[in-house]
């Protein structure tokens, strides 16, 4: 393989996020500073909390074949592909790698424990069909005519760039000529409920990082990246938005819910994607945080990022965007890597919203307060997850 | 065939054989009946009996788990051993786990809807919740066996399974680990049984005690199902299989994708993975014929790991190597109703 088979681009990125329908909303959201968390009431009168929801979109106009998680995929899949020229045949031939936790959880009632049989009779069968997480990936492949190898990953708040690595794994392969890799996920009763049990919530606009975090908010939205080999992007004259210069996996193997306190699995991921990336600790100039509020999370991710860019210079930059729209969970890892690219291609690094007291670290240059403009040619996303699961993606501009 | 491909060196199941490592005693099964609900009358399916997980695996806990969680480390524990892995000689940060699933850990999904339709969505079990997640039996398996290499679930319609072993081999061939514990499966409970009944998916032979050879409906299944990968050369213990280079998609000419992937090889078997498919007894019901050519002996589906939907292809695999059709080029085929295909070249040990 040469070279530009070897090498991974962005050529499209999508998105449906609680900014709008499409990336362009997200990323005009986000540079103006924008919080789209809202009171919960408005949606679920009987929960008292904050979320993040996307209004107006999608209607049930296709009935419940499609769950909502399903519709956020295929809308955030189509504004990855509208601006592709010369893609073909490719596109119909791609590979999608879909990630999603809620998947169609969002369509079923409580009222189906009380009896499966009569609760399909009174209409829930087509809606339980849509159940299964790969339906997302299906969802995606059915409404663009792609006709290629399609997965859904389900590692809980990893997935979504889990799912970018896969994909990017597909084209290293050569089992298609352009993958489709993102996540989507809905708000719905099930996971609000879920991770109020936890008492893992913050009824408040969350404030990941800061000594008075109390928890996380949950969002909803999708977006999807189009990935394909520099030399398959050259081909067809696309526009590269980004390299996917390196990636990786790893687990913590330490507890079913809680995150290791030093963060060592989320360390070693980040040297391995580094190592990947042949990039050195020095080079990356922004770290797109998994951010997620919780007292735990934020304290093990700092520990994290104080092992993994040991020897820099000048303390890394950090934020969590989570701040401006809530945690999407299977979403967030693909959502917080458009938002990574956007900051690479805006020269625009964001703040943590809503962190005035940051966890002590001399290492880490806590973003906030206003939008801080620099050149950023190498940024990176990290995610991590319930199970123990870490996933992180380095991205460079492209250099013609 | 290329001996960078990596190697099947373990096998473990917990199937409705029965919990065991490596090959099985691949007689033909016939459904149970089911018990663990109350049913409007005979409902058979191809069930796993009750056992004592840390009966098989000694000090394995699994009270609070799903029994997919619980059967997943059953299993993983099996193959492993099956394998000759000794864990501790290896850097286990290089170790990965890829689970294939259609429904994940639904046990435990039903019961936080039963806990929600009890209580109300603010009274809700807490500890119930983390272990409805669709990646909480593999890592379940990671935390057991403290493996902190990529630690991935994905669910793919009619082929997790196969995507699940190619995309595991992936991993090995870019160096992103330096062994793989590919696992598929699914537990079958009253929601999903029942839903497979109101959509008009099951055979006749749920319904009665008749033979399981109809060719119209299927009849639900559950296991898991765990295989242990490793880079050619370096396994320990004699090697099942070699996994060479595969394709799946969702739609598609699956004859020239068969013709692309086989090249000029010659074929010995067919392993056919009749996930989702009608069950059937005969090759002549399952359209795997019409790809190779006539002297390429054909493993038909078998309606235990059909049963298994998109999570049977590693069962269809251990059934047609308990089989033992003997040494040489094989091809484990996949197609769906869909117009989907998953195939994927070994050479059988």
């Amino acid at each position: 393989m040469t070279d530009a088979q070897k090498t991974i681009v962005v050529t499209g990125i999508g998105a449906v996020s609680p900014y709008g329908p499409n990336l362009s909303s997200l990323q005009a959201g986000m540079l103006a500073g924008q919080c789209a968390l809202h009171p919960a009431t408005e949606l679920y009168p009987s929960f008292q909390g904050t979320v993040a929801a996307v209004s107006a979109w999608p209607s049930h106009a296709e009935g419940h074949r499609y769950s909502r998680t399903d519709r956020l995929a295929m809308a955030a899949a189509r504004d990855a592909v509208a601006g592709l020229d010369g893609s073909g045949s490719a596109l119909r031939e791609s590979g999608i790698v879909m990630a999603s936790t809620v998947a169609g959880l969002s369509e079923i009632d409580a009222e189906i424990s009380r009896g499966p049989a009569a609760w399909y009779r009174q209409g829930g069968l087509s809606r339980a069909a849509s159940y299964p997480v790969s339906r997302v990936a299906a969802s995606v492949g059915e409404h663009l005519g792609i006709e290629g190898p399609a997965c859904a990953v389900s590692v809980a708040c990893a997935s979504g760039a889990m799912a970018i690595a896969l994909g990017a794994n597909l084209l290293l392969d050569q089992a298609a000529p352009m993958v489709l890799a993102g996540g989507s996920d809905a708000l719905c009763p099930f996971t609000l409920s879920g991770f109020n049990s936890l008492q893992a919530l913050d009824t408040e606009p969350c404030r990941p990082f800061d000594q008075n975090r109390k928890g996380l908010n949950i969002g909803e939205g999708a977006a999807v990246l189009v990935l394909e080999t520099l030399a398959n992007a050259a081909r067809r004259g696309a526009r590269i938005l980004a390299v996917l210069r390196g990636w990786a996996m790893t687990n913590d193997a330490f507890h079913p819910t809680a995150p290791h306190k030093d963060g060592a699995g989320l360390a070693s991921c980040i040297q391995r994607a580094l190592e990947m990336a042949e990039c050195g600790v020095e080079e990356v100039g922004y770290v797109n945080a998994h951010g997620t509020g919780t007292p735990l999370n934020d304290v093990a991710e700092a520990n994290a990022y104080q092992s993994a860019f040991r020897g820099r210079s000048r303390p890394i930059p950090v934020s969590s965007t989570k701040s401006y729209f809530g945690h999407c969970l299977g979403a967030a890892g693909a959502l917080e890597a458009a938002i990574t690219i956007t900051a690479m291609q805006n020269s625009a690094l964001f703040p943590t919203l809503r962190l005035t007291d940051p966890i002590e670290s001399a290492d880490i240059d806590w973003l906030r307060g206003e939008l801080r403009r620099q050149p950023l040619p190498v940024a990176m996303s990290v995610s991590a997850g319930f199970g123990g699961s870490n996933a992180a993606l380095v991205f460079g501009s492209h250099r013609i | 065939m290329n001996t960078t491909w990596p190697v099947l060196t373990g096998i473990g199941s917990v199937t409705p054989y029965g919990p065991l490592a490596g090959l099985i005693p691949a007689e033909l099964l016939e459904p149970g009946t089911i018990t663990a609900w109350t049913t409007p009358g005979l409902r058979r399916a191809f069930l796993v009996e009750p056992f004592r997980p840390a009966a098989v695996v000694p000090g394995l806990k699994t009270r609070r788990l799903d029994r997919l969680s619980a059967w997943a480390l059953v299993a993983s524990s099996l193959a492993l051993q099956d394998a000759g892995v000794d864990l501790n000689l290896i850097d286990r940060s290089s170790i990965a786990v890829f689970f294939a699933t259609g429904f994940g850990c639904v046990e435990l999904t039903e019961a936080f809807f039963q806990s929600a339709a009890a209580n109300g969505w603010a009274g809700t079990d807490p500890i119930t919740f983390p272990e409805t997640l669709g990646n909480a039996p593999a890592s379940h398996v990671a935390l057991f066996h403290d493996l902190r290499g990529p630690n991935v679930t994905i669910s793919s319609k009619s082929f997790a399974a196969e995507s699940a072993l190619l995309q595991a081999a992936s991993l090995l061939r870019h160096g992103q680990a330096d062994l793989a514990v590919v696992l598929a499966g699914d537990t079958l409970t009253q929601a999903v049984y029942e839903w497979y009944e109101a959509a008009h998916l099951l055979a006749p032979a749920c319904f009665s005690n008749e033979p399981t050879f109809s060719a119209d409906g299927f009849i639900p299944g559950e296991g898991v199902v765990a295989m242990v990968l490793e880079p050619a050369g370096r396994q320990t213990a004699r090697s099942y299989a070699a996994l060479g280079a595969g394709r799946w998609a969702a739609d598609g000419d699956a004859r020239a994708a068969v013709r692309q992937l086989l090249g000029d090889a010659r074929l010995d078997f067919v392993i056919c993975a009749g996930n989702g498919a009608p069950c059937s007894s005969t090759a002549e019901a399952y359209p795997a014929r019409d790809l190779v050519g006539e002297d390429t002996a054909i493993y038909p589906a078998q309606a235990a790991a059909a049963g298994m939907g998109e999570a049977g292809a590693l069962l269809h695999l251990l059934l047609a190597l308990s089989k033992r059709p003997g040494q040489g080029q094989a091809l484990l085929l996949g197609r769906s109703a869909h117009g989907g295909y998953a195939a994927l070249r070994l050479e059988l040990f």
